[in-house]
């Protein structure tokens, strides 16, 4: 069995919290560009 | 018979080295409503799916019982424009995807050795949006104006002539997309940040990679669907004209805005299907998943594709012809990815030492009747012939083989594949089979006429038809409502499973099953691989599998 120390748990949890901003930035980004490009048409 | 009595116990190391750590919450507060535990979240996914599957089935019981005869008989024309729609936006919103979700969130952290979600808490919010959400949609059917009756596609202009109700509509999809999303968030935070050392990509089992593709179309869509909705809020409301012809705005582009969602939409339902799929048939034909790297880049193609085929919806709004043209090729060109699986599906099965229990029965009637769906898909990508189906009941039809033995079918084939593992429990074998023939049977006597109506010019959403449709909608509905009364059994089987089972569940449950969830006890620990398992070829499914 192998272990994984705490600061690579640490880490790991670091990264978990990173790329969950990284998507939810780009979910947002998706939603402000089609209500813009519906702006800008109209 | 492949239920393993006597093994399982091969690796009850790792259960054993989660000793003492199942300090379950007490009381139902702290169990349920504050969980952050990817097993009880799973479980509140699961039943919540459940419950909409009857509330959305119960609406479907309304529509085929009103469509039994010709004639308005049961209810007035604008409450089956209602039940339509709400069935849809229920069975699509409020069961298949939570209940991948809850499949997720049980299996993802099992199956690549993970100790839980990565953002415990955001999965928590995730679930806990959902009731308020559908509650919020549900009431809208006892507000003045009544629910949404123009579809669940809510084109304009029939979507904004609706009352104020429209609004708390909008408010819902907008609740669905954020649990929807942020869900996704954790799926991927899961899978990119949580493996066990060892477990590479190429050795995930095909579950995690089929809601790996799945959670990033869910992250690229939602939102569409949350602009385009709010758009429809605005025009409504406060006077805009986004898709209001009369200040200048453009009712088709809400459309394609639509589609260019809801076509990803079909494969965020689809391919954890086609994951589980993959997981059931090697098991029970005891070997290993042939062409497991195939599958992963057929998956991730179906995915890319369905970005760029949105149009075929919409073929009779006018376009030009190269545009219909290509909207058709590319079409047919999922085709191919999906051929890969089908035929890899069959091959896997080809001289494998198979028995049939109830996830291999349901997982071959996936293969069988999903197959069926696609070709009719096929024909419906056919742009001039598409001119003649589109809006009749064949496509209702196509889409209903899709989903119902597709994507449904694919669930329970899943539910009855780890409800050991869930409960600790055996189900009834008996009764599980009884569950799938009556389900496959009705099933097809439910849809199968329907390509008849179609073909014969019945159009969808009406509420009376003309007489020479008479017989197949008899006949429709009567499957219907086998179907509906079959899925009680299913809810028995669980029942009994969970409290009166006396069969207990071996660690395996099924001889050939392989992966990590297989080496943990059933039901696993309350917190499962503190410590990350080894993996080695008996953890990986498909191991022996060149790639």
């Amino acid at each position: 069995m192998e272990t994984v120390d705490r600061d690579e748990i640490a880490a790991r949890r670091h990264r978990a919290v990173k790329t969950a901003w990284v998507l939810g930035a780009i979910a947002a980004l998706i939603f402000v560009l089609f209500i813009l490009s519906g702006v800008m048409k109209s | 018979m492949s239920i393993e009595h006597t093994q399982g116990h091969e690796h009850e190391s790792h259960a054993a080295h989660d000793e003492d750590h199942d300090h379950k919450p007490t009381g139902f507060m702290n169990r349920w409503l504050f969980t952050t535990n990817h097993k009880d979240i799973g479980t509140l996914y699961l039943v919540f799916a459940l419950l909409m599957f009857f509330i959305g089935g119960a609406m479907a019981m309304v529509i085929r019982a009103e469509l039994f005869m010709p004639g308005l008989q049961l209810v007035e024309p604008d409450f089956f424009n209602q039940m339509t729609t709400m069935h849809a936006l229920i069975m699509v919103f409020g069961a298949v995807m939570p209940a991948w979700v809850g499949f997720a969130n049980w299996m993802i952290p099992l199956m690549i050795g993970a100790p839980d979600m990565a953002l415990p808490r955001m999965n928590n919010w995730s679930f806990w949006i959902l009731p308020f959400a559908f509650a919020m949609l549900l009431s809208t059917l006892l507000m003045d104006s009544g629910g949404p009756a123009a579809g669940w596609t809510l084109y304009p202009p029939l979507s904004l002539q609706g009352g104020q109700s429209f609004a708390f509509v909008v408010f819902a999809v907008h609740m669905m997309g954020i649990s929807s999303i942020m869900g996704s968030i954790n799926v991927i935070a899961t899978i990119l940040n949580m493996r066990a050392p060892g477990m590479t990509l190429l050795k995930m089992p095909l579950f995690v990679w089929t809601w790996l593709i799945t959670a990033f179309l869910l992250i690229a869509v939602m939102p569409v669907l949350a602009g385009a909705v709010t758009m429809l809020l605005t025009d409504h409301f406060f006077g805009t004209s986004f898709f209001n012809a009369a200040g200048g705005g453009d009712p088709v582009m809400f459309q394609h805005i639509f589609w260019f969602f809801g076509h990803p939409e079909v494969y965020i339902m689809i391919l954890p299907a086609f994951g589980v799929v993959s997981e059931i048939i090697p098991t029970f034909a005891r070997k290993p998943l042939f062409g497991y790297t195939a599958m992963v880049y057929a998956t991730a193609s179906i995915a890319f594709l369905s970005f760029i085929v949105w149009a075929h919806h919409m073929f009779t709004v006018g376009m030009p012809l190269t545009g219909e043209l290509y909207f058709m090729y590319a079409t047919m060109l999922i085709a191919v990815p999906t051929g890969v699986k089908v035929f890899n599906w069959v091959s896997t099965m080809w001289q494998g030492s198979m028995t049939f229990e109830t996830p291999m029965l349901f997982a071959i009637g996936f293969v069988v009747l999903f197959t069926i769906g696609g070709l009719s898909g096929l024909m419906l990508a056919i742009t001039a012939a598409d001119l003649q189906y589109h809006d009749t009941y064949f496509v209702v039809a196509h889409f209903h083989y899709v989903l119902v033995p597709g994507s449904v079918f694919a669930l329970m084939a899943g539910a009855y594949y780890w409800l050991p593992k869930w409960t600790g429990h055996m189900y009834s074998e008996k009764w599980g089979k009884i569950h799938f023939w009556l389900s496959a049977i009705s099933v097809n006597i439910l849809f199968f006429p329907q390509h008849y109506l179609g073909l014969a010019g019945m159009p969808r959403r009406i509420p009376d038809y003309s007489t020479q449709f008479a017989d197949f909608n008899m006949i429709s509905s009567i499957g219907g409502f086998i179907f509906g009364a079959s899925q009680l059994v299913f809810v028995g089987v669980i029942v009994h499973c969970v409290y009166k089972s006396r069969q207990a569940a071996t660690g395996r449950v099924w001889e050939g099953a392989k992966g990590l969830e297989w080496t943990l006890p059933s039901p696993p620990p309350y917190h499962s691989f503190n410590t990350p398992p080894v993996i080695d070829s008996t953890t990986v499914a498909h191991a022996g599998e060149a790639h």
